[in-house]
């Protein structure tokens, strides 16, 4: 008997709970229950028969915690645990009724959270879990469970995909509202874990079969795989310490889910070999309702789904073409700027734009490590924006590079009708799941008749379904050409797009910029284009979400073709007072009195990059920021220092003073000149640390002193700074630590660099840190805070290496 | 509705009633977390305050889980019955010197939390310190609802004041069979790297000594505090309260 074959059966029963009858056989609180695997073989043996005997046609071996992670203390390999494991529960099989009964490799989480909320990597994740799956070979099927974070689950996934071919069963673990504890939806799980292509999807522990039915219900919507339910046993009642739900309740409430479309059923915690038995008297008496859904096109990040229901915006600013000021933050791996482009265009910057419904994420640039920067650039932007994201390369390398460590459902831009890229780029979105943007192109260039165009995307349509990629998942761009150098192409293009969507049924994708090149006035061309477009039958125009107009147009569209009901989330947009409390103030403030100074002083953000763009216009920027900047700095330094304002106030002078910097940056981008640095200073938050925030404060005071701070974020290995001390001959090294714990690693990356020689200062803080300790070990300066940072960097780089 | 899911004297509270419980956080601690020294909060900055609470009200999930052991010292540290768990050091000794049992708790405002922070860490810094100034405050409010909650439901019994491991010399090895004996992260979704922090960031693992008697007023002091060389509220002469 296989998975498969078992799936012919009406119903699936699986067992109940192991934690609970192991802790009834003396297991306490705290013990590591797989290491019973080797010491009391019998226990696990005995347990698994008594499910068999209940009726359950799969047993999951006693293998969940056992990784390198959880089993470090124990003494035992994770290849043995996971081995005997295994044999316990065959064996169990071999002498029970049902010989046909399967074993499943049980998985749970790993105990550590996965970056950016923890340290874990996605890749240390996957490698924890190859050990696993590659130990569990013997099993006839894959279960994880208990799963919290989507991230954890599909590095999961991808190691047992992977590694191995047996069949896959994904549960994770829901509370009352919806979510797991990491915040991941029952849409995003569905969507995420049908690309990646596993076998079941479900839901287990945390509540009772009648508080899980609304997620069970609301989980059949957005998978046709067979689902599962492995609820608790009820509630642990406050008063007799007992689970609520009694073994025949919990069939009786069992019962009331399967017309919900349920395949797979079984017990979790407080449930034991009755509850089995009688959820299996229940299944007996049943018919499985097989309901087809019709899954809507979507793409999602783990807490955020978006349904492709009606236009939605792709911010398309994170990308470099024609932008100098992106492309240095690129060559610089400032990965800040890139992050700043992110939140701009989704919650909107200085200006109340923003408003877009996915992100572009392009790092294309040669000169770079395009996968390392696209790996890094996915990573920190789904850390903080809610929105999908589409991988956009031409580089399939780079394109598989982000599939694997996005978090979700994303959308790859792009393939066209070139059979190179066809046979490149559909495997990937087949394998990871994705979406996929097909461009209307091919060896012989554009077609410029709508008829060509349609063809391209017929062909890559069927293609795509060859795969077996779903047609709701491919999206087509018939290309936007410039109007100015053929005007008949922009008509071209929307009936291309009206056809594609009529005929074919597929969402469509344009970018519509391109359209107005070459005009004056551009935005009145390139709006009018993209309503035109959306009248059309676009669903996803790429745009510049800042651009109020663009966002506008699209926001009015959907009140005018009634997708936005009762226009509630136009109002939202538009109607309600949009004035951030930093502008609020400046806004009783006499602006025509307003200077850098004030500006500075009062912490006005976009009154200080105005005031500063406004200045350039007649004074040379290295005057601005000697002149005005700096002592404008100092001052409110001094004034920290007296006590006179504290930290908030600090920083947010120096989020003003920075947000006049980027100005200035940018002009010297456009002018071409070079910007004068004042020295290049390494900041890093120790290995094993992961308490950023002092490290950050301190970079943004640097910065605003004219310091180019190589930022090596936290966590930091001690040879990464000690690499770059060395590649970018750097002189000052300013390490932070916030835990006891975490000082020896402080201690460390020092010794590292005085072994090696390495001509630099150290400077070190953190709150565990004192004077006495930074001078045992080894660092050159102790700084108490930011401030204090600056004045050492000063004197550092005046006194040592006056060439920076 | 105040939903207590129990399993043998183990309660986690649902959020959704933790956060109506949590409806303001505490200014004046987070602004002292802060640096600030007294007198007016200037009005730039109360706004900001606003808008990150807002968020954190949002978005923080508080949850939190305990359960009360009985215990026996001996020579090696005290232990925590039932539990692989043993308690070293002199200063958690005579923290529990009268009591008979010890509550373990732990308590986490959620990964959405750290999430807020992380957004204004990028471009924002002064709301990223303030919002993670009102997290540390937030999370020490959960800690006092839970402990009442804990109160109510052992009623009759003395308590002794909230101690971590961390403090004095309790070592912080403990933190993941702490959390391993409490089932937190299946409960709360509360972990320990391996050097020892907590993640999600704003969260608290704590003993509480309980007794039948009455126990002497004992309050917690700088002395047992491991940040007492460098805490900035003692080098200006002041001490933090708890």
């Amino acid at each position: 008997m296989d998975f498969k074959t078992l799936l012919n059966k009406e119903f699936i029963s699986l067992d109940g709970g192991m934690g609970t009858m192991l802790q009834a056989r003396g297991l306490k609180p705290g013990e590591t229950p797989e290491a019973l695997n080797l010491e009391k073989p019998q226990i696990l043996i005995d347990i698994h028969k008594e499910y068999i005997a209940a009726g359950a046609d799969i047993v999951y071996a006693n293998t969940f915690g056992a990784n390198r992670y959880k089993l470090e203390h124990c003494g035992y390999t994770v290849d043995r645990v996971i081995r005997a494991g295994i044999l316990n529960a065959k064996k169990a099989v071999a002498e029970s009724e049902n010989p046909e009964a399967l074993v499943a490799l049980d998985i749970g989480p790993i105990g550590q959270l996965l970056e950016p909320t923890g340290t874990l990597t996605f890749e240390e994740a996957y490698d924890i879990y190859k050990e696993q799956v590659e130990a569990g070979g013997e099993a006839d099927v894959i279960v994880f469970e208990t799963m919290t974070d989507l991230y954890e689950l599909k590095a999961a996934v991808l190691a047992a995909k992977e590694n191995s071919n047996l069949p896959i069963i994904c549960t994770m673990t829901f509370e009352e509202n919806m979510r797991t504890f990491t915040g991941c939806a029952l849409s995003s799980m569905a969507l995420t874990l049908e690309g990646l292509g596993v076998d079941a999807v479900g839901v287990n522990c945390s509540l009772g079969p009648a508080e899980l039915y609304p997620v069970a219900e609301e989980l059949c919507k957005w998978t046709n795989l067979p689902v599962v339910l492995k609820p608790n046993a009820g509630l642990p009642d406050p008063v007799t310490n007992e689970y609520n739900v009694s073994p025949k309740q919990f069939a009786e409430l069992m019962e009331k889910i399967v017309p919900l479309g349920v395949k797979i059923f079984g017990g979790c915690c407080g449930t034991n070999p009755e509850f089995i038995k009688e959820l299996n008297l229940m299944l007996k008496t049943q018919k499985f309702n097989k309901i087809n859904h019709e899954i809507p096109a979507a793409c999602c990040s783990a807490s955020k789904t978006v349904v492709i229901d009606r236009p939605r915006i792709i911010g398309e600013r994170i990308n470099p073409t024609g932008k100098k000021r992106f492309k240095e933050a690129l060559l610089a791996g400032d990965i800040d700027y890139i992050i700043g482009q992110a939140i701009e265009q989704v919650h909107g910057g200085q200006s109340p734009a923003g408003g877009a419904d996915i992100l572009d994420v392009n790092v294309g640039l040669p000169g770079i490590d395009e996968g390392e920067m696209m790996i890094r650039a996915v990573k920190a932007v789904q850390g903080v924006v809610d929105v999908p994201l589409q991988v956009d390369s031409t580089i399939p390398e780079v394109l598989e590079k982000a599939l694997r460590v996005y978090n979700g459902k994303p959308i790859v831009n792009s393939v066209n009708g070139e059979e190179k890229s066809l046979q490149t780029v559909l495997p990937l979105v087949k394998k990871y799941g994705a979406c996929v943007v097909g461009l209307t192109l091919d060896e012989n260039g554009i077609p410029k008749t709508a008829e060509g165009r349609f063809q391209i995307a017929e062909r890559i349509l069927e293609r795509a379904m060859a795969l077996g990629i779903p047609k709701e998942n491919v999206f087509i761009d018939c290309l936007t050409l410039t109007v100015s150098a053929e005007q008949d192409a922009a008509m071209v293009t929307l009936e291309a797009v009206r056809r594609v969507k009529t005929e074919l049924g597929l969402k469509t994708v344009l970018g519509v910029s391109n359209i107005s090149f070459g005009l004056p006035e551009r935005v009145i061309v390139t709006h009018n284009f993209l309503t035109m477009a959306l009248q059309s039958g676009l669903d996803l125009p790429i745009i510049n979400p800042n651009v109020a107009d663009m966002t506008g147009s699209v926001r009015a569209f959907n009140v005018l073709a009634g997708y936005d009901k009762n226009s509630l989330e136009y109002v939202a947009a538009y109607g309600a007072k949009k004035d951030a409390p930093v502008s609020a103030n400046a806004a009783n403030a006499p602006k025509q009195d307003i200077d850098l100074n004030y500006a500075i002083e009062n912490g006005m953000k976009a009154e200080g990059a105005k005031i500063t763009e406004e200045l350039l216009k007649t004074t040379d920027p290295m005057e601005i920021i000697n002149g005005l900047l700096i002592p404008a700095l100092d001052k409110t330094g001094s004034e920290f220092e007296s006590g006179k304002i504290f930290l908030p106030q600090l920083i947010l002078s120096a989020g003003v003073a920075q947000s006049c910097f980027e100005v200035i940056k940018n002009h010297f981008a456009k002018t071409g000149a070079k910007s004068v640095s004042k020295g290049k200073i390494i900041l890093a938050t120790v290995k094993g640390d992961i308490h950023d925030i002092g490290k950050n404060i301190v970079k943004v005071l640097l910065e605003n002193y004219g310091y180019d701070v190589i930022d090596l974020g936290k966590d930091v290995p001690y040879e990464a700074v000690l690499n770059t001390a060395v590649e970018q001959n750097v002189h000052l090294i300013g390490l932070s630590a916030l835990m006891t714990t975490t000082l020896a690693s402080m201690e460390k990356t020092i010794a590292l660099l005085h072994e090696n020689n390495v001509d630099c200062k150290i400077m070190v803080g953190g709150a565990v840190l004192t004077p006495e300790y930074a001078e045992k070990i080894g660092a050159d300066y102790y700084a108490k805070d930011a401030k204090e940072s600056c004045d050492i960097a000063k004197r550092v780089f005046e006194e040592f290496y006056p060439h920076g | 509705m105040n939903r207590l899911l129990t399993n043998r004297a183990e309660f986690v509270i649902i959020s959704l009633v933790m956060k109506m419980e949590l409806e303001k956080l505490d200014r004046a601690e987070a602004f002292r977390y802060m640096g600030h020294k007294g007198g007016e909060i200037p009005e730039n900055i109360t706004a900001l305050a606003d808008e990150c609470e807002e968020r954190l009200l949002k978005n923080a999930a508080p949850k939190f889980v305990w359960r009360v052991f009985d215990i026996e010292k001996t020579a090696e540290g005290v232990l925590v019955k039932g539990t692989p768990l043993v308690l070293k050091g002199r200063s958690i000794a005579s923290h529990l010197r009268v009591c008979e049992k010890c509550v373990l708790m732990a308590a986490t405002l959620g990964t959405s939390a750290d999430a807020v922070i992380r957004g204004y860490e990028s471009g924002e810094m002064e709301k990223a310190v303030i919002a993670d100034c009102l997290a540390s405050a937030a999370i020490e409010q959960v800690c006092d609802l839970a402990e009442a909650e804990i109160q109510t439901a052992l009623s009759g019994m003395h308590f002794t004041w909230r101690f971590s491991p961390g403090y004095g010399d309790l070592p912080l090895d403990i933190q993941s069979d702490f959390l391993n004996v409490l089932n937190a992260q299946k409960r709360i979704g509360l972990t320990a790297t391996e050097n020892l922090i907590l993640v999600p960031r704003k969260s608290v693992t704590a003993i509480l000594g309980v007794s039948e008697n009455k126990l002497p007023k004992g309050r917690r002091g700088c002395a047992a505090c491991n940040l007492k060389e460098t805490c900035a509220f003692r080098k200006s002469g002041k001490h933090c309260g708890g």
